[in-house]
């Protein structure tokens, strides 16, 4: 097993009329255990061209079967009107702005009717799409375990 | 304009052959600007006994500050659920417009930007009625 950490500092000196500080860490671990670490990890880099809403992270049955599994994308554009838009089944959950961060658990567990691109009926995939220029995202996918998917050759 | 920033970091030493450290902070801006965001709700702090799904920010509520927020503009969301872990099976789905986004055990917390918008509330749906405690906290314009 293996030890995670996800940490954030909030804070501001002048948002409020006191100093904001907020600060938190917790352990990534697997569902049903007290203490038991996630061990499984994926981290990409994607240049997302606009136009197209594009599936970032797919639905899995193993992911669905964990609950506890974590995400990270950030927006790495600099210009600050470049933004990507993070839905999962086509709920749009908000807008990732030119250096915007988001980390949020994802337990995949809406379900769905099945289809040819989602022949396990739960689309719960996340999605991104880029809006006014192309998009350089960072994404990382903590989990218990991915449904690997048969090579089609083999 | 005020200055506000987050920042994120993920850390594991065992994780991989090499270690992962991933580190970050943005400045919350307005939508597609380079000026800080000026509001926020405050920390906020609810304790709930409950295994019904219920409203945590209510965008439906007319004159509402979570009514505000609307797609054109920009506003961050964060919680935490501050109950001890416990045998890490009981949690709160957290929720946009019914559709689970993921589940906070005791002591996660997320971090997100939120759109808003009609029905787009954030709903909390617990695994069970075990007193819980998150805090809570929206950035916004």
């Amino acid at each position: 097993m293996a030890t995670t950490t996800a940490s954030i500092t909030l804070s501001s000196s002048d948002l409020l009329t006191d100093n904001l500080s907020l600060s938190s860490t917790m352990n990534l671990y697997q569902n049903g255990t007290t203490a038991t670490g996630l061990d499984e990890c994926n981290y990409h880099r994607a240049n997302i061209p606009t136009g197209t809403n594009f599936t970032l992270i797919q639905e899995s049955a193993a992911l669905n079967t964990s609950g506890a599994n974590y995400v990270y994308i950030i927006n790495k554009n600099t210009d600050v009107t470049d933004y990507v838009t993070i839905s999962i089944r086509s709920e749009v959950i908000g807008h990732l702005y030119a250096g915007d961060w988001m980390f949020v658990p994802y337990s995949d567990a809406t379900t769905a009717t099945a289809g040819v691109d989602d022949p396990s009926g739960d689309d719960s995939d996340i999605e991104l799409q880029a809006f006014t220029h192309e998009c350089t995202i960072e994404y990382a996918l903590f989990h218990v375990g991915e449904t690997l998917l048969t090579a089609s050759d083999s | 304009m005020a200055t506000t920033t987050a920042t994120i970091t993920l850390a594991s030493s065992d994780m991989m052959d090499s270690s992962l450290s991933i580190s970050n902070t943005s400045t919350l801006y307005t939508a597609g600007t380079n000026t800080g965001i000026t509001e926020t709700t405050g920390l906020a702090r609810k304790k709930f006994a409950t295994a019904s799904e219920f409203k945590l920010l209510d965008h439906g509520l007319a004159g509402s500050i979570m009514a505000d927020i609307t797609d054109d503009k920009s506003a961050k969301v964060y919680i935490k659920n501050l109950n001890d872990r416990g045998d890490g099976t009981k949690y709160v789905a957290v929720l946009i417009n019914s559709i689970e986004i993921g589940r906070l055990y005791g002591g996660d917390w997320c971090f997100f930007p939120w759109k808003g918008g009609n029905d787009k509330d954030v709903d909390i749906d617990p695994s069970d009625a075990t007193e819980t405690t998150l805090e809570y906290t929206v950035f916004f314009e």
